[in-house]
């Protein structure tokens, strides 16, 4: 009895001290909210509030400018039998499943050789990083008339050697080999965190490999890309969200009268939808289908990971 | 001592870094703006366009003009970017504080009024203004501006398009060019004569490429729209033959070969134009070339017909747009905005208004602009012009279909004429799968709840 009433009498207090401890922690805190409270704002209503809004929105009729229709499940009822999404879904995957692995090759490859310490290696560095940090608008120009089946410069090369290059922009299958060297030639960004990982790799674990006879390609398969793993995930999911994502390139070149077959990605039907025709329910539907796959997408990574991304 | 000598060196640069930054802070914030009316007395009345170069030059003459005309309003003319210039008139209108006049060019109209986004221009006309228009306005007029029944845009500009010739290439190859071809089939043989290959069998030279099937289909008596019926007309018999004629003369060169060719030649600007540079012989193009012909090379001897008909096609036809102007919902001052509009577009006094369509060359809206002097003045300065004065008048230009998904259709459009011009389609099969794609978007706009 004693003792119940004692639990009893003591659990206000405790309440009562855990909400003081609270409020105390928050008044701690204060200072810190206060100094982050314009990114707060901004998170909350440029990126929250219009994340949230477009749940409801893709369960309606809207245009912008008219006050939004409730039409229930209608947007994604349409949506699963509209060829154009199921074209342009099909047409991201395959440019995901192209580009991604080969980002990956590439960055991992041309970090391996910048990791050596020859002389000048800061120069090549810079020259390899440089194309990642030229605005994406700019580089599509220049790629433009790079791959211009006449004049441009590719063609040209192939050319003094004998062989004719294909309309590279102008033929469906070629325009898409096109956006994956494209995005090639902005691997520099994940390189230098491929490079930062190499740099990180204990010394001594290739001492130990060397005292064991290893020789450069076992130290290569059984050092250095396993203790790279965790970068090169990292830059696999990035890669994989970015690519589902994809716009820019192929939007300019849609309008440059590149093939559509090979330009209408799902980011620009979904613009297309949501500025062109004004419908921006069925373009918010279209939004959280493609947030839905990409969730789904980087959990199937996730789960994976534990059997080759190696944390030690 | 040196490294006291050092620090002093340092302070000092650190004092002088200061005060220019401070004395380069106190300039930006103090010095005089230019300021942005010149007229703050009058009612502002906000004229978005998107009009660059020298064609801005000309647009801000016409504005001064106005705002010399008369004491109530200033005009105040912003270039928005053509790229982003539609997102940013939305937004402006879903925000309260849209433009109060706007000149667009793109397939607009139906898509906004549908949305509410316009204002009918017949609730801004007097009687008399609306009766002027009907009476007296070029039947493409009408169409370009009109969506169910209403007047949403007043066309400031008409585009026409005709044949282009050159003259040295037409007697190079034996041509006369007193007796241009009278069908589209003769023009296609001259077309032919004047191609030149190269010893690879690469293209040098196009003689007549006629592509585009928006503009060849009226001229077989096709289109995308019946104005009668009120209805769409995509896989048509007419239009089907339009695009075989237009796939056929590609597949003759060689779908490759024009590729390769056609991506050298740059059709944008005029300087670049394939015609100016000799890379086309005769090109089908709007009226606004004759003026960079006359700036950029004006020494090249050309001349204009209209594009001949197919055996049996119709005369004087083809596709038009425009340049009109756009009142949105919600301006503030619709009614400066419509006085600036029939000040420009001459249908309040088409003598003083045909001189800005010289300004710029451009085909107005009225006869009267074109009968008035300053604008006969420019025929004989300009004689190529004439032939897109006298194409004016027929009913057989067509413009894009006024449906409420006219942009998607647009687009869709373009897409069946690239598949089929690419070789990937057969035409019948391109206009099919167009037909196909027009019904799927209505069905999908009526389980939305749209009406059409």
């Amino acid at each position: 009895m004693e003792r119940e009433l004692s639990s009893s009498s003591n659990a206000p207090v405790s309440r009562k001290s855990s909400l003081r401890a609270l409020g105390g922690e928050l008044r701690r805190g204060l200072p810190g909210l206060a100094f982050i409270s314009p990114w707060l704002f901004g998170f909350a209503v440029f990126t929250a509030g219009p994340f949230l809004t477009s749940i409801y929105l893709s369960f309606t009729r809207y245009n912008i400018v008219s006050a939004p229709r409730w039409v229930g499940v209608q947007n994604y009822a349409v949506l699963a039998g509209d060829p154009v999404f199921w074209h342009s879904l099909e047409l991201t995957l395959l440019y995901a499943l192209a580009a991604v692995p080969l980002a990956v090759l590439a960055g991992v490859g041309l970090s391996l050789l910048l990791n050596f310490e020859v002389r000048g290696i800061g120069f090549y560095r810079t020259i390899f990083f440089l194309p990642s940090i030229v605005p994406t608008v700019a580089t599509t120009v220049v790629f433009v008339w790079v791959l211009n089946p006449q004049i441009g410069l590719v063609n040209s090369l192939l050319r003094a050697i004998g062989v004719t290059g294909p309309a590279w922009l102008k033929e469906p299958k070629w325009t898409f080999a096109s956006l994956v060297m494209m995005a090639l030639w902005g691997v520099g960004g994940s390189m230098v965190t491929y490079l930062a990982g190499l740099k990180d790799i204990p010394v001594h674990l290739y001492e130990a490999a060397l005292l064991d006879g290893a020789s450069a390609l076992q130290r290569l398969r059984f050092v250095t890309l396993p203790m790279l793993t965790p970068v090169i995930f990292f830059n696999l999911v990035m890669s994989v969200i970015a690519s589902f994502q994809y716009f820019t390139q192929a939007y300019m070149l849609l309008n440059q009268q590149a093939p559509e077959e090979a330009t209408r990605f799902l980011a620009v039907y979904l613009f297309e939808r949501a500025w062109r025709y004004l419908d921006m329910g069925y373009a918010s539907a279209m939004a959280w289908v493609l947030f839905l796959v990409i969730a789904l997408v980087t959990g199937v990574l996730f789960r994976t990971q534990k059997r080759w991304v190696h944390y030690g | 001592m040196a490294e006291r000598a050092r620090l002093g060196v340092r302070r000092a640069a650190a004092l002088l870094g200061s005060a220019l930054a401070g004395a380069l802070l106190i300039g930006v914030l103090f010095a005089p703006s230019p300021p942005l009316r010149a007229h703050p007395k009058r009612i502002e009345v906000r004229f978005w366009h998107m009009w660059t170069a020298e064609w801005k030059v000309v647009v801000d003459r016409i504005v001064e003009r106005f705002n010399q005309s008369q004491d109530e309003y200033e005009v105040v003319a912003l270039s928005v970017p053509a790229s982003s210039a539609d997102s940013k008139f939305l937004l402006a209108v879903v925000g309260g504080d849209p433009p109060d006049v706007m000149t667009q060019w793109n397939p607009v109209i139906p898509t906004w009024a549908e949305s509410g986004m316009l204002t009918p221009l017949d609730e801004l006309m007097s009687k008399e203004e609306w009766s002027t228009f009907e009476r007296t306005a070029y039947p493409v007029a009408k169409k370009i501006g009109t969506y169910r029944g209403k007047l949403y845009g007043l066309a400031v500009g008409v585009n026409l398009w005709a044949a282009y010739y050159r003259i040295d290439a037409l007697q190079e190859a034996g041509l006369d060019p007193e007796r241009f071809p009278t069908s589209l089939e003769g023009l296609v043989a001259w077309g032919e004569k004047l191609d030149r290959f190269d010893a690879q069998g690469n293209l040098t030279r196009l003689g007549f490429l006629p592509s585009w099937l928006g503009l060849y289909a009226p001229m077989f008596g096709g289109g995308f729209y019946d104005w009668q019926k009120g209805q769409l007309t995509l896989d048509t018999d007419a239009n089907r033959r339009a695009l075989s004629f237009l796939v056929e003369r590609r597949s003759r060169l060689g779908l490759d070969k024009v590729t390769r060719f056609d991506s050298a030649q740059n059709a944008g600007s005029g300087i670049e134009w394939p015609f100016m540079t000799g890379a086309y012989a005769i090109a089908a193009d709007g009226q606004w070339r004759v003026e960079q012909l006359a700036r950029y090379a004006p020494e090249l001897r050309y001349g204009v017909a209209p594009i001949p008909p197919p055996q049996g096609g119709k005369e004087h036809a083809g596709w038009s747009s425009g340049n009109f102007m756009i009142v949105p919902r919600g301006a503030k001052q619709a009614r400066g905005a419509w006085q600036f509009m029939k000040y420009w577009s001459g249908l309040e006094n088409p003598e003083r208004a045909a001189e800005f369509y010289t300004w710029g060359g451009w085909l107005p809206s009225f006869p009267a602009v074109a009968a008035a002097p300053a604008f006969q003045t420019y025929l004989q300065k300009y004689p190529q012009f004439r032939c897109f004065v006298e194409l004016m008048p027929s009913e057989n230009w067509e413009t894009a279909a006024p449906v409420p998904y006219q942009v998607y259709l647009a687009d869709r459009e373009a897409a069946a004429d690239q598949l089929a011009s690419r070789g990937v389609l057969t035409p019948a099969a391109a206009l099919a799968a167009l037909e196909q794609q027009a019904r799927e978007e209505l069905v999908r706009r009526r389980r939305l709840g749209f009406a059409d």
